[in-house]
């Protein structure tokens, strides 16, 4: 709270829009969550078994965790479309490290994180530094990785997993909830409160909100940059790691496709390309109502493609209903890439 | 109430999608296959370059496919190099590579497609400038582009797992099936051949058809899924392997591993250490070594000598007694029991 | 720092210069193959140009070829006599499809990005569900346009000169011209001009529906059957080129040749890898390495992630 006190000319802005983007907004998803488990519950009565919603949260850790990190670089007004890639590269290189022994566990982990968040690294530094678009530069990276993946594995998936490591991910405790599943939550959790309680999560909606003052206040946006996208890289590679654990699969493609997904949960949950607002809670809210939704298509025993096109949708008609419930408090530019007006061209 | 009325829709839905396949899935033609091909304007002097147009290599199956090629060619004097392009699954891009393979003048083109048809126009360039084309792998290509295919019938394969399957369930029961990629000629043969051998089984019930592409974790999401919709389910038909686990752990992971008979997989070696541990299911091979046949194949044409349209690798059973002779239980998952030696297995 | 806008044109000099020591690549056949394969490209990054120019993207075009080529494909079924119905329909189908991108641009004020990406994955989703394996055939008539020969020349790389001739006219000699780069320049600025820059925004997405159409058109023919992934990554080599060509995803500044010329090198590394027989797994990190390099090359705007 201390901090409040030495950046006054930010702050209060900042909090006002924070309360402004309303709780009506931020509770809606839940809201769409539970109709959406009802809905479901009425068609079919697996949607009322504890241990099949578990199963479904266990489905969506693996991009769950990724869209985590998807959700900070976001608020801060950036994106990482290069998680799918990273998500990939990681499961191959802990299965390939681990080679088949469980005393190799601990480094295998440990060396795939510090991959994910080198790549990560990477990211950061180049947007900070150069500015240029993150959109297109993760896309970029995303095409490397895959390059680099395929380059390291010859196109096979050449690791073993070790014995008891995903015995261990899908224990249940209780009989009732997978370890992989608990972890993603309180993964999320942590998250929430980093973005709630600490500096360094305000500072993050303080860039996403308004880059220019922010740099006006003295926030050292590039470092901030940075340590986000490594962010984002490190819970890509865990991404990798769980799927690795959740299905065994840790094939060049595996992860491919995840982005997409985790960007749709991200959005879906109330964070906007724009920054500044939305937040890890309404991600995971987000990423339930696809998981729901999937598996609704899935068990009623429809197209699968359906689902695509459901996803495109709900990416279309919620960017727009925040956009609609939101216009009255921005200008007319902030809708428009901001440089036009403010950064702008000759 | 609920489940029945699901269960007519499914059947129904199933019913209308087969009508096409069973008219497009007559099998392979045995006339066809039988054709004698004149090879001797392909007819050339050595040496030869070899090209192989990869639809793509980014699945352990052709990333072995392709070691048996190189093997193979290392194996002839008068093969002075292999060629190779990967479209990554763009139809595209291996419309280019072929183009480009033709630039590079070489004698010999095998391939595998991303799409048969997309690459047709392609191929018949090359067989109009006198290069011969070996179609590789699971899939019989009767065109003007295609001068011959070393292949594995996916019709046999699939009445092969099928019948096995129905002998291990003693004729009766319930039973779903896993199939690779819709639309594909092993989703389309595999599925014909199930349906053909059923016909012979009254008390053989096809809950329900899936399309898991050739992907473990897709084929385990799907099955817990129908593990929701099917109380009961007692046997499953799963030609490929690496979808068999991914099918094998949802059964296992809802405690109804016990009910369920699983049809023999293929030599994919995570499958192959499952069913030496469970000592169950099998395997009929989809043997890699087809691309030692190409390259055989393709010296064949290149010396003028008749040719078959279509040379059959025939697959194997190998029941879960004799499984250890094949698996590699210090080899990944992803790896094929194979006739390679050592030095030539992917690295 | 950055390169010039005429940058492009050394890069591919040098390339060509090096690429021209390879014995494989000097053939006359080898070269009309390179212009060939990369026309479809060249299309839908001419009309991608506009989009970007203008200070907007779109995404769903890569989807939209591949929606066209197989209705074109279905719809025809190799009989000739329906050529010239399926070629309205794919124009109709771009151009319609473009129009209602545009629509929604205007109407929902989201940030063309995240629109566009909705509707490519919707696009997908229609093309995935109306068949998820290869159907019909292209005629002669548009086989020939994609893969055919006139007076000795490949017809493709003709059409796509004659296109990008008419960009470029369009784009620095109309008045509709002026607006794109004026909107793309400074849209607010535009406005107070007197521009009515929705209209403009609508008018270049309809511009990239119509590139989508002749682009899949010509990957129609070039592929002979209707491929529902035919089209799918189309959008990102689109747009890389027309950033690799010099043109700022801010808007308002880059030019056609920039963008023929980068379609051009993208080809032709493409093609010499493939002739020198490197790996096509290192192909593809070499390709993300050109679209960061791209970025990082050509990019001044702002953080965001829209820049």
């Amino acid at each position: 709270m201390s901090t409040e006190a030495e950046r006054p000319r930010v702050r209060p802005a900042a909090i006002v829009s924070w309360l402004n983007a309303g709780w009506v907004e931020r509770s809606a998803i839940w809201v769409v969550l539970v109709a959406l488990l009802g809905v479901a519950a009425l068609c079919s009565d697996a949607f009322l078994q504890p241990s099949y919603l578990f199963n479904m949260v266990r489905q969506a850790a693996p991009v769950g965790v990724a869209a985590i990190g998807v959700t900070l670089v976001m608020v801060m007004g950036g994106v990482d479309l290069s998680v799918g890639a990273v998500i990939s590269l990681a499961a191959v290189v802990a299965a390939v490290l681990m080679d088949g022994q469980a005393g190799n566990i601990g480094y295998a982990l440990a060396a795939t994180l510090t991959i994910g968040a080198a790549i990560g690294f990477a990211n950061g530094v180049l947007i900070a530094w150069n500015r240029g678009s993150p959109f297109i530069l993760t896309l970029g990276t995303a095409v490397a990785v895959y390059g680099l993946t395929q380059i390291y594995s010859g196109g096979t998936a050449r690791g073993i997993v070790a014995p008891g490591f995903r015995e261990f991910f899908n224990e249940r405790i209780g009989g009732l909830v997978p370890v992989l599943a608990l972890l993603f939550l309180a993964a999320a959790t942590i998250a929430a409160l980093v973005q709630r309680t600490t500096r360094f999560g305000r500072s993050l909606y303080l860039v996403g909100s308004n880059p220019r003052a922010a740099r006006l206040a003295g926030l050292r946006a590039a470092r901030l940059t940075v340590t986000t996208y490594t962010l984002s890289g490190l819970l890509a590679a865990l991404g990798g790691i769980a799927l690795l654990a959740r299905s065994g699969v840790s094939s060049t493609f595996a992860g491919r496709g995840f982005e997409f997904d985790a960007l749709a949960a991200v959005v879906l949950g109330g964070t906007t390309f724009e920054g500044g607002r939305g937040g890890v809670g309404g991600t995971v809210a987000g990423l339930l109502v696809l998981f729901v939704a999937f598996n609704l298509v899935n068990i009623l025993g429809l197209n699968y493609n359906v689902q695509r096109l459901v996803a495109g949708v709900i990416i279309i008609v919620a960017s727009a209903a925040y956009t609609y419930l939101t216009s009255r408090r921005l200008t007319e530019s902030r809708l428009w890439p901001s440089h036009h007006t403010s950064e702008g061209a000759p | 109430m609920k489940t029945r009325l699901t269960a007519i829709c499914a059947a129904l839905v199933l019913i209308v999608a087969a009508l096409p396949l069973t008219s497009l899935a007559q099998g392979v033609e045995a006339a066809r296959v039988q054709e004698t091909v004149a090879t001797a304007r392909f007819k050339k002097a050595a040496p030869y370059r070899v090209g192989v147009a990869a639809g793509y290599l980014s699945n352990s199956w052709v990333v072995f496919c392709l070691q048996h090629i190189r093997y193979e060619a290392a194996r002839h004097k008068e093969i002075s190099e292999v060629l190779v392009t990967d479209a990554g699954f763009n139809p595209g891009k291996q419309v280019a590579d072929i183009e480009d393979l033709i630039s590079k003048n070489v004698n010999l083109i095998l391939y595998w497609p991303v799409d048969e048809k997309a690459i047709q126009p392609a191929l018949e360039k090359a067989v109009v400038k006198g290069i011969p084309t070996v179609n590789t792998g699971g899939g019989f290509t009767y065109s003007p582009g295609t001068v011959a295919n070393a292949f594995i019938d996916q019709v046999v394969l699939g009445d092969m797992v099928a019948r096995q399957l129905f002998k291990d369930m003693r004729g009766k029961g319930k039973i779903v099936a896993m199939l690779p990629i819709a639309g594909t000629t092993a989703a389309v043969d595999q599925l014909a051949a199930l349906r053909t051998a059923m016909k012979e089984f009254s008390q053989i019930e096809l809950l329900s058809a899936e399309y898991g592409d050739w992907n473990r974790a897709k084929a385990k999401q799907i099955t817990e899924n129908l593990l929701q919709r099917h109380p009961r389910i007692d046997g499953v038909f799963s030609p490929a392997g690496q979808m068999s686990i991914g099918v094998a752990e949802a059964f296992e992971e809802a405690g109804r591993l016990k009910e369920v008979v699983m049809s023999p997989g293929d030599e994919y070696n995570g499958w192959l250490k499952w069913v030496a541990k469970h000592k169950r299911g099998g395997a009929v091979t989809f043997p890699t070594r087809v691309g030692q046949e190409a390259v055989r194949l393709g010296l064949r044409i290149l010396n003028g000598e008749p040719v078959k349209r279509g040379l059959a690798v025939p697959s194997e059973y190998i029941s879960p007694a004799s499984i250890t002779r094949y698996v590699e239980p210090t080899r990944p998952d992803d790896w094929w029991a194979s006739t390679l030696p050592e030095e030539w297995k992917p690295k | 720092m950055r390169l010039t806008d005429r940058g492009i044109y050394w890069v591919l000099a040098t390339v060509l210069a090096a690429a021209g020591l390879i014995p494989e690549f000097r053939s006359l056949g080898n070269l009309a193959n390179v212009a060939t394969q990369s026309a479809a490209l060249a299309v839908l990054a001419l009309g991608q140009t506009f989009v970007i120019l203008c200070g907007l993207i779109d995404l769903s075009v890569g989807q939209l070829t591949g929606l066209i080529v197989v209705l074109v494909c279905d719809v025809a079924a190799g009989r000739d006599a329906m050529t010239a119905p399926v070629l309205l329909l794919a124009l109709g189908l771009g151009a319609g499809s473009g129009a209602i991108t545009g629509l929604l641009n205007n109407r929902l004020r989201i940030h063309p990005l995240i629109l566009t990406f909705g509707t490519m994955s919707v696009l997908q989703g229609i093309v995935f569900t109306y068949t998820d394996r290869s159907v019909g055939r292209a005629p002669a008539a548009i086989a020939w346009l994609a893969d055919g020969r006139l007076l000795g020349l490949p017809v493709a790389p003709l059409l796509v000169l004659l296109l990008a001739a008419g960009a470029h006219v369009t784009l620095t000699r109309t008045r509709f011209g002026m607006h794109v780069h004026a909107v793309g320049g400074g849209r607010d600025n535009a406005r107070r001009a007197g521009i009515d820059t929705d209209r403009v925004a609508a008018t270049v997405f309809v511009i990239s529906g119509v590139s989508a159409s002749i682009g899949g058109l010509l990957v129609a023919g070039r592929l002979g059957v209707g491929y529902p992934h035919a089209g799918a990554g189309f959008e990102l080599d689109a747009i890389v080129a027309v950033v690799l060509g010099g043109t700022s995803l801010a808007g308002g500044r880059g030019s056609v040749a920039g963008t023929v010329a980068a379609v051009l090198l993208l080809g032709l590394t493409n093609n010499v890898l493939n002739l020198l027989q490197i790996s096509s797994f290192i192909q593809m990190l070499v390709k993300g390495l050109i679209v960061i390099g791209a970025i990082l090359v050509n990019q001044p705007g702002g953080r965001r992630a829209f820049a």
